[in-house]
Order: structure tokens, then C-alpha cells, then sequence
């Protein structure tokens, strides 16, 4: 009798203490990062005991989701606009933000048979129909290119011809499936994928700032376990495989 | 009502109203066929005529991006031979919301044929009339109502259609812009009270539609 | 007024053999009176045989010739549209056309060039039936009989060669359908067009037909003149409740 009390009771014991040590951790995380992060989670959760939850899509779409109280516990965003936008809103736990990666821009075209573009002004030549770009006013892949070809003075030739995906890598996938003639996305999204290839890359000097930030959300459940993650993410393991995707590290 | 508002509405009924006219012949003579005729695969013919009302409309948009994209089937026959291009283009529209419709037509106009005495017809064949003479003077006038409420049907369904359009014609202003489409990306933009103008002309359409489809069901014959 | 004597027409129905629900129709026979009656209970397949010789069924296997002129025969595969047969076919419960008016009804198979007999003009049709003053009336306000007069007119008013008329007075009552009669004997004297009439009813046979074949579950069970085979103290098995 007395043995199979102290059983239960040590089995109870352990069932309170394993939620303290198992959460589950909600990423709101940017497009342009999806295999990296997959990649990521596979080396942290089982050396934490965490798992992790990844909402992947446009920063726009998370960030806005994140203001109609979706349970978000990290944000992962692809441009500093969002993230602003959500701390003016009171939203994130500011101490906690930091800046991590860059990117870069890069023109893609269909692997095969693509159109030919050998330099960015052949984005407004004739063999150039559909140019795929991420939704220029709120996705940060489609501001940063816009951004961009506002600046070479391209905007105003192929604006009509612009083709709006819903976030990069729909954009990507655009380019692949051949119904468009070309795509800006990110460098990593590229490397990615076999269907499409590097058209022409846009240097840092010409191309726009592009940021990650990333940060904890103010009313997560489990912040111990978020501050655990981020910390995670700054460290060496993490950083080599950011690098392996195409990632740049800031700092 | 501002000018772009005018303009998304405008091309919403455009589309909807050409959609609807491109499928009436298809949609009659296939609920006529389905309605007067028995052969061996017709439940295959019914099941796949109601999938798009059953199938996630997304679904049957992936679908329609494959077949009519430029190196699907028939994407990359109708570039080559007419030169036109559908996926993320206005055609793009006509052909989802053109898909998504046809099974509400056929439904509707299959009862109101199945609701005409073949009896009526029989006698008509006996008089002198041959099979065509008997559809135009008999099936068809008695048929009307229905025929025209299916229409209705479709064209209501056309208004509204957002899955497969937004898979195979995309949201591109000016090029693609739908009621349906502008709405949900004005919501994505944050310009909610546009976004409720928008909503509340999608609504006034839809209901005068559907309205007039159930009047013209429950009309007498006089 | 007789214009002609209904010249004798041949109906030849060999080997027709068609399946139906419960058994199978097969008939093999020459009808050549002037009005032929067929007789038989509810279900005895009157109808699917009228269907045959109209053109609007297809039997299995069997010929349909009129005046030895083949419309219909499985073995040489010929199937002559309705449309092209004139023979007239009305229905039980007359099958008008209800967005017509009596008047388009009655016109519908009507063809102004069409070779036919004389006298059968819209007006003298409409005066022999009397329904002259429905013309402009619509088909849900006339009464039943006066809905099987106009569905009689307007099978006449197509020239046909020949007239199926499938239980025509079936659902009328007693007094209506003795007023009926006369019009039926009226077309038979009038026009000069052979009939075949399917009817349960013994006074109709006796009415009407000179010559009458009984149908039994699909086959014929009797056939001869009505008085030979209606005649009480004969056949008590015919004889009307």
C-alpha cells in the first residue's frame, strides 16, 4: 500500500516538473527563413527539451497577427519596419530585440530556359513579360525591391509588369513554375532551389539595407524558454548554419 | 465611392457577367444531357462536375494554375496557337470563376429541365417536330425559369469567387482586381474602412443576385 | 358530312417483342379496320404497344410496317423518327402544352403547305369538335374534357395517316365521357383517318371499333369483332362491373 502511494506520488512529482522543462515555443518567423530555421530546430530542441512551433510567412502577415493576439512567443521578422511598428504598439519586450542577419537581393530566372538577364537594367527589356516581386507595400522582400529599382531608376519602366506574390517564397515558387519570366528574392531563397538560377546578384553598395531583427513577445507564456532560444540563436552553432543558407551575419 | 472602387466593381461584374455567358451553352447541354439521357459513366460525369462545388476552392485552383499556366496542357497550347496568356492575367478570372460557376448552373438547370414532362416532348416528336424544333419550342419555355435562375446562380457565385482566382489570376492591381480579391488585400494592408466600403457593395450585388434567382423559381408559369 | 370512307390501311406489326417490367410484350399481328380497339387491363402494355407503332419506343427485336411501308425493323436495323411517321399519338391525359395558348396548341403540328385531306381545316376541325371558342383561352382554365378535345384537334390538325389514341376518356366521369363519344364517332366519320384505341372500357369498344384485340400480359390473347367478344352471356369476364 504504502509502496504504490510513494509510487504515484513520485510519478505526480515528475509529471509537475516536466512542463517546466518542456515548452512549446511559438516562432513567428520570416518566409526567407524557413530552412535554416527547420535546420536549427532539429540541433536545439532535443538538447533543450523544448519544441519549437514555426509560423512561417510574410513578416507583414505575422506582425499583424501578432496584433490581433495570436499566442506568438518569438518574432522573427525580415525588415526593422515591423518590428518597429509592433514595439510602437507596445508588443514586444524591447530589451530583448536584437538585429542578427542580412541578406541580400538577387534576380532569379527559371533554371531552364530562363529569360535572359545578364544585368539589372535587362529587367525592362521586352523578354521580360512578368517580373514576380513579394507585395511591394507590405512584405519586406517586395519593399526591399522596390526599394532597390526605385533606386537604379527601373521602377517606372516594369511597375506594370509586376506580378505581386504573397510573400517570397510564393514569389520564388512564380519563377519556378514558369509563369512568370523573372523574380527578385533573397539571396538564400535561390540557393534553395534547383528550378530556378541567379540571374544577377545586387551588391550591398547598390542594393537596401536589409535587416532581421528579432525579438520576444511581451505576453508570451514561456519567456524562460524564448530567452533560452534567442540566446541560442546569437551562438556559434546557430551562426554557422545561418551562413550555410546564404545568410549574413550582423556584427 | 471612390474611382478605384467604381473600376474594382466594374470589372467584378464584367468578368462575372462574361464567365457566366461563356459557360450557358456548355451548362444547358450538359443538364440536358443529364436530365433526358442515361449512358455507362455518367455518375462519372455527375461526380466530376459537382467536384469545384465540394473541393476546397483553393484546391481546384491549384489545379486550374497547373493545367493553365504557361507550360501546363493548356496554358502553353493557348499561348502558342491564340497568344493568350490566362494565369495572372483577367483571363485567369474568367476561367476560375468560370469553373467554380458551372456547377451551380448545371444543378439548377438539370432539375428545371427534369421538371418538364417528357411527355410534352414525346407528343411534340408526334406532331412533326424534330429534336431540335422540340428543345426550342417545348423543353426550352418550359424550362426557362429555371434556366434563368441557374444563371442567376452562377453569376452570383461568380461575384464572390476569391480560392481559385487568387491561385490562378493572383491580386494585381488594375490587371486582376476583384471585389473579392481587393478586399482581402486591402485587409492585408491595413485600410480596413476601404476594405468595409468594398464589403458592403459585395453584399448589396450578391443580394440582389440571389434575390432574383429565388423570384424567378418561384414565378408562376402565367 | 362523310367526304371518304376511311380507305383501309395496313398495320403490320411482326414479331415486335419488347421487355417490360414484368413480362414481355410480343405481338405479331395485321390491324386494317378503321378504328382498332385495343383491350386489356391496367399494365397489360397498351401503352408501350402505341409507343412502338409511334416511333417513340424501340422494340427488341420486330417491324412495324404501315401499308407495307417498313418504319420500324430490327433486323435491317431501320428506326424512322416520330417525327417523320405521321401518325398521331394522343396521350392519356392529353399532354398539352401548357405555355400555349389552345389556339398554338391546337396549330403546333399544322403546316400551311402540307398535302392533306380535305376538310381538315382549322376551322372545320374546331367546328366538329366545338371548341371553336376556346381558341384564345389558356390550357389551365379549360375543363378535362374540353382538354381532350383540343388534344384530339390538334393531333388531327398535323395530318396524320394514322391516330393512336390512348385511353382518351380514362378519368373523366360517366355523363362526360357519354358526351364525349359522339365527337370520337364524329372524327371516324369526319376524316376518314384510321384509329387505333386503347381503352378498359367495353362501351367505348362497342362504341367505336369494328375490329378489337385483347391484350394480355403482353400477348394477344383474343381478337374479333366487339360484339363477338363484348357480348355478355360470351365472355362474362368482360362484362363492366
Amino acid at each position: 500500500m504504502t509502496k504504490r502511494r510513494s509510487l504515484r506520488l513520485v510519478f505526480l512529482a515528475v509529471l509537475a516538473v516536466l512542463p517546466l522543462r518542456a515548452a512549446d515555443l511559438n516562432v513567428f518567423a520570416a518566409a526567407s527563413l524557413s530552412d535554416a530555421l527547420k535546420e536549427i530546430a532539429k540541433l536545439y530542441e532535443p538538447g533543450s527539451g523544448d519544441k519549437l512551433r514555426l509560423n512561417l510567412s510574410a513578416s507583414s502577415t505575422l506582425a499583424r497577427q501578432i496584433k490581433e493576439g495570436a499566442p506568438a512567443d518569438v518574432f522573427f521578422s525580415a525588415d526593422e519596419a515591423k518590428m518597429d511598428a509592433l514595439a510602437k504598439a507596445g508588443l514586444i519586450a524591447t530589451d530583448t530585440r536584437v538585429s542578427l542577419l542580412s541578406n541580400t537581393l538577387v534576380i532569379v530566372v527559371n533554371a531552364d530556359g530562363g529569360a535572359a538577364v545578364n544585368k539589372p537594367s535587362d529587367l525592362a527589356a521586352s523578354t521580360v513579360g512578368r517580373l514576380a516581386l513579394a507585395e511591394t507595400q507590405t512584405v519586406p522582400a517586395g519593399i526591399y525591391a522596390k526599394e532597390y529599382l526605385q533606386r537604379a531608376a527601373l521602377w517606372e519602366k516594369i511597375r506594370a509588369r509586376v506580378v505581386p506574390t504573397e510573400n517570397v517564397r510564393a514569389c520564388l515558387a512564380a519563377v519556378e513554375s514558369g509563369n512568370v519570366d523573372a523574380g527578385i528574392v533573397y539571396k538564400t531563397d535561390a540557393l534553395i532551389s534547383k528550378k530556378v538560377k541567379i540571374a544577377c546578384e545586387i551588391s550591398a553598395p547598390d542594393g537596401p539595407k536589409i535587416s532581421y531583427p528579432l525579438a520576444i513577445v511581451k505576453d508570451s507564456k514561456n519567456i524562460a524558454a524564448a530567452r533560452r532560444f534567442v540566446a541560442y540563436l546569437s551562438s556559434a552553432e546557430a551562426r554557422a548554419v545561418f551562413v550555410k543558407y546564404g545568410f549574413l551575419p550582423l556584427r | 465611392m471612390s474611382d478605384s472602387a467604381w473600376q474594382i466593381t466594374w470589372f467584378t461584374l464584367s468578368v462575372a457577367a462574361l464567365s457566366t455567358l461563356l459557360i450557358l451553352p456548355f451548362g444547358i447541354a450538359l443538364a440536358w444531357l443529364l436530365a433526358r439521357r442515361e449512358w455507362r459513366g455518367k455518375s462519372i460525369v455527375e461526380t466530376l462536375v459537382a467536384l469545384p462545388l465540394v473541393m476546397p476552392p483553393v484546391a481546384t485552383g491549384l489545379l486550374l494554375l497547373k493545367l493553365f499556366g504557361r507550360r501546363g496542357m493548356l496554358g502553353g497550347w493557348l499561348e502558342k496557337t491564340l497568344g493568350w496568356e490566362i494565369v495572372f492575367t483577367w483571363r485567369g478570372v474568367v476561367v476560375a470563376t468560370a469553373v467554380m460557376s458551372f456547377p451551380l448552373l448545371v444543378r439548377t438547370a438539370r432539375v428545371a429541365f427534369e421538371n418538364v414532362d417528357p411527355r410534352l416532348e414525346q407528343v411534340a416528336r408526334t406532331l412533326g417536330s424534330g429534336r431540335w424544333r422540340v428543345f426550342t419550342t417545348v423543353t426550352l419555355p418550359l424550362a426557362r425559369r429555371g434556366l434563368v435562375a441557374g444563371a442567376l446562380l452562377a453569376f452570383a457565385r461568380a461575384l464572390g469567387e476569391f480560392g481559385a482566382t487568387i491561385m490562378v489570376a493572383g491580386y494585381i492591381p488594375g490587371k486582376t482586381a476583384t471585389l473579392a480579391l481587393s478586399i482581402y488585400n486591402l485587409v492585408q494592408l491595413g485600410h480596413d474602412p476601404e476594405a468595409f466600403t468594398l464589403l458592403g457593395i459585395s453584399v448589396a450585388i450578391a443580394f440582389c443576385a440571389v434575390f432574383a434567382s429565388e423570384w424567378f423559381l418561384r414565378r408562376r408559369i402565367r | 358530312m362523310v367526304f371518304t370512307e376511311a380507305d383501309p390501311m395496313s398495320v403490320e406489326l411482326s414479331g415486335l417483342c419488347l421487355p417490360l417490367a414484368h413480362f414481355t410484350l410480343e405481338v405479331d399481328a395485321v390491324l386494317s379496320g378503321r378504328v382498332t380497339g385495343i383491350f386489356g387491363a391496367s399494365g397489360a402494355g397498351k401503352t408501350s404497344l402505341l409507343e412502338l407503332i409511334a416511333g417513340l419506343r424501340r422494340p427488341a427485336a420486330g417491324a412495324v410496317r404501315i401499308d407495307g411501308r417498313p418504319l420500324t425493323d430490327s433486323s435491317t436495323r431501320l428506326f424512322v423518327r416520330p417525327e417523320r411517321r405521321a401518325v398521331g399519338y394522343v396521350p392519356q391525359e392529353g399532354a398539352l402544352f401548357p405555355h400555349l395558348s389552345v389556339r398554338k396548341n391546337l396549330l403546333y403540328g399544322f403546316s400551311e403547305n402540307g398535302a392533306r385531306p380535305v376538310g381538315l381545316t382549322f376551322e372545320h376541325v374546331t367546328e366538329v369538335l366545338e371548341i371553336a371558342a376556346l381558341a384564345e383561352r389558356r390550357i389551365q382554365t379549360l375543363s378535362g374534357g374540353e382538354k381532350q378535345r383540343v388534344a384530339l384537334g390538334r393531333a388531327l390538325l398535323a395530318s396524320p395517316r394514322l391516330l393512336l389514341l390512348d385511353e382518351p376518356l380514362a378519368g373523366l366521369d360517366a355523363p362526360l365521357r357519354d358526351r364525349l363519344l359522339p365527337y370520337l364517332a364524329r372524327v371516324r366519320d369526319e376524316f376518314a383517318i384510321p384509329m387505333i384505341y386503347v381503352t378498359h372500357s367495353p362501351d367505348e369498344v362497342m362504341a367505336l371499333c369494328d375490329d378489337v384485340v385483347i391484350l394480355s400480359q403482353g400477348k394477344i390473347e383474343e381478337r374479333g369483332a366487339p360484339v363477338e367478344l363484348f357480348v355478355p352471356a360470351a365472355a362474362p369476364r368482360f362484362v363492366r362491373r
